[in-house]
């Protein structure tokens, strides 16, 4: 697959604040990529520069094959963080009007809108006014007006949030049916679980930098497989800090560790020996928050140190 | 051409969002408090027409061998038409400068009967037909006494208005010009930035900015308000100018010899000019308020950098304003090549001259400077737009860093 963007060492100052320090990243054609981070960590200044929304201060980027990225904007479809759409006029023309402005004609634009709000459980909205949707609709409209010229590349920036579960699950499988189309997209979130289900890839940012840079399989496999152990019968702690690995925790009469390079059978013996017995045992692998959660975190005590 | 298309787009949303409101109709119609105003005025001025109708004359300046003649066919006219008091002398017609500019002086006859010259406010006056019948009956008189059949009299006719006052008249058509000018380019010009306060707030610019290329979104809403401008003078020129032509065929021969004023370049041209100087204006202006407006964040931003831009404008205003009160003077000239005061300046200068190159000069003139303007802004628009950083753009104090951060 080739790549449809490629940004190296890209880097932003807003005056003495540094948004985005040095990041490279490459995207390939038909896949899902994640830009994860904490708040303020840069990704929506990234994404910005990527689409060349903005400047970046260094580095370069090539967006579809052009060094110049407004030069390919009608390819792409943009969901930005902060929603935008005209309070009065109607979710049928709000969305003929994002796609008049990447090129297709007004009548086109308004047909797909009827036929796109259709299939999302929306069909009575198109001729209402902007200002009438809730929240949520009024989301769905925006990204509508985003893919309704089916983009190449979709750049969605948080685009669930302020959706119920329901158009959550909508908005995913609407994700998933452009990846298909062989859409590119780039999604933007620091919602773990849907970049879990999502993204093929993804990119770590935190403070501007990125701290990682892979599939989300490699991100959990930073860590450990975590074991969840229930005795039958517990012992005093001092004596389960003993046996058990070190920084075993204790939570609801469960412990909680990592799984040991030899396994789990030595430990298990162990405590069949010292008549501590098995009521519970699992062995997890970490989800995408826990990694997350362990890359932000050593990013941040870098940082501090 | 993705500029020229984007342009278009955003110019189309602009305006039928303008447009296809109940609330344009009130901005439409929000003159009609300035015209109900006139009105209140305009009464005023009509009862003082009413009572100068008492003093209303018409004066035949004759040789003193047919002044009774003249009086004579006066009395025997007036039994079966009522024209205004007739007021005959004998002598010349040295005094025709001080009548003329008497509004109460309908139609002056001079000559003799048999060739008399009649200068009326309006071509074809039922004043200067009068004099003109008077001057035949008077002729036919005295070939009846010499038995000769030919023809009696021959008149000249001529408007009052080419003999008087029709310089200052000409000056007052610049200067009305010059005013309609600077107030509609101001109210038109600074809408624009209104629309784009709105589109800051509620984040549709980021779109726009991702979507197409920020030129064309600039003169997208630049044509945008153009349309809404051209929409605005061209209803009120039609309901003014129609409004106007039916109160003239109304009006008394007096009030409305008041009217006969002709712009040195003749209407047409003067319309034409008007309308283009007019789009000079509102380009130079609304360029420099998109571009000073996307600095601003909110409506008070929005107010604080308009102000300044207002009071130039007001400068440019006096500046035309006395271009068009002293017509070839150095102020003129200043005003009529300074790029933000040449479309009034020039528009006065089409009321008192009656050459056409100046104006073609001046249009390639502003042309050029519209060009630069609106690149510049454009500049403007888009580092505050986006705030790019390496645009060169500005900020409002301790604004910049508070937008940037994501």
């Amino acid at each position: 697959m080739s790549d449809v963007v490629v940004a190296t060492g890209l880097g932003k100052r807003f005056g003495d604040y540094r948004a985005v320090d040095g990041v490279s990243l490459s995207i390939a054609r038909g896949s899902i990529f994640g830009v994860l981070g904490p708040n303020g960590a840069g990704k929506t200044t990234l994404l910005r520069m990527l689409m060349g929304v903005i400047d970046p201060d260094t580095g370069t980027r090539s967006l579809l094959g052009s060094d110049r990225p407004r030069d390919v904007a009608h390819l792409i479809g943009y969901l930005p963080e902060e929603r935008g759409l005209y309070p009065s006029m109607t979710a049928r023309d709000s969305i003929a009007f994002m796609g008049a402005l990447r090129g297709l004609s007004w009548a086109e634009g308004r047909k797909r809108a009827d036929v796109r709000l259709e299939t999302l459980g929306l069909g009575h909205a198109p001729g209402m006014k902007v200002r009438k949707l809730s929240k949520g609709m009024a989301q769905m409209v925006q990204l509508v007006g985003a893919l309704i010229h089916d983009p190449e590349l979709i750049v969605l920036d948080e685009p669930f949030s302020g959706l119920d579960p329901v158009n959550q699950e909508r908005l995913e499988a609407l994700v998933r049916a452009e990846r298909d189309r062989g859409a590119t997209i780039i999604l933007s979130t620091h919602v773990m679980a849907h970049a879990q289900r999502l993204c093929d890839e993804l990119a770590i940012i935190a403070g501007g930098r990125r701290h990682f840079l892979g599939s989300v399989e490699q991100a959990r496999a930073l860590l450990p497989m975590a074991v969840r152990y229930r005795p039958r019968v517990d012992g005093d702690a001092a004596e389960m800090e003993r046996l058990l690995p070190d920084g075993a925790t204790r939570q609801d009469g469960e412990w909680r560790f990592a799984l040991a390079d030899d396994g789990v059978e030595p430990l298990l013996s162990a405590l069949v020996a010292a008549h501590h017995g098995v009521e519970g045992l699992a062995i997890e692998r970490p989800g995408l928050h826990e990694a997350f959660v362990h890359i932000v975190g050593k990013a941040a005590a870098e940082k501090a140190s | 051409m993705r500029v020229l298309r984007s342009a278009l787009v955003v110019a189309r949303r602009d305006f039928t969002s303008i447009v296809l409101t109940p609330t344009f109709l009130l901005f439409l119609l929000a003159p009609l408090m300035m015209i109900g105003f006139a009105a209140i005025g305009g009464t005023g001025a009509g009862q003082l027409a009413q009572h100068a109708g008492a003093s209303e004359r018409i004066i035949a300046i004759v040789p003193s061998e047919q002044l009774r003649a003249f009086a004579a066919a006066d009395t025997q006219l007036r039994r079966v038409s009522g024209p205004p008091r007739l007021v005959i002398s004998a002598g010349q017609d040295t005094r025709i400068g001080a009548l003329g500019r008497d509004p109460n002086v309908l139609a002056i006859l001079t000559g003799s009967a048999e060739r008399p010259r009649i200068l009326e406010r309006a071509p074809n006056s039922y004043a200067g037909r009068y004099l003109a019948t008077l001057a035949e009956t008077v002729a036919r008189q005295g070939l009846a006494r010499a038995a000769d059949t030919h023809a009696a009299s021959n008149a000249r006719f001529e408007t009052i208005a080419s003999i008087g006052t029709a310089r200052a008249a000409q000056s007052g058509l610049g200067y009305g010009a010059v005013f309609l000018l600077f107030l509609l380019s101001l109210l038109l010009g600074g809408q624009t930035v209104g629309m784009l306060a709105e589109e800051k707030g509620n984040k549709v610019i980021e779109i726009m900015a991702a979507a197409a290329p920020l030129e064309g979104v600039f003169l997208g809403k630049l044509i945008g308000m153009l349309g809404v401008a051209l929409l605005f003078v061209t209803f009120w020129v039609c309901l003014i100018g129609g409004g106007l032509l039916f109160v003239h065929a109304q009006m008394p021969e007096n009030v409305a010899g008041l009217f006969n004023l002709t712009p040195a370049i003749g209407w047409p041209w003067f319309i034409a000019l008007a309308t283009l100087y007019f789009l000079s204006a509102f380009l130079l202006l609304g360029s420099v308020f998109l571009g000073v407006g996307a600095q601003a964040n909110t409506v008070r931003e929005i107010q604080m950098l308009s102000l300044p831009i207002t009071f130039f404008q007001v400068g440019m205003f006096s500046l035309a304003s006395a271009a068009a009160n002293a017509p070839g003077t150095i102020w003129a000239s200043v005003a009529q090549w300074l790029p933000w005061s040449s479309p009034f300046a020039m528009a006065a200068r089409g009321a008192t001259d009656a050459r056409i190159w100046p104006h073609i000069v001046a249009l390639g003139w502003q042309a050029i400077w519209i060009a630069i303007t609106i690149a510049l802004s454009v500049r403007l628009f888009r580092a505050g737009v986006l705030r790019s950083g390496s645009g060169g753009g500005w900020s409002l104090p301790g604004r910049r860093r508070a937008n940037n951060h994501p």
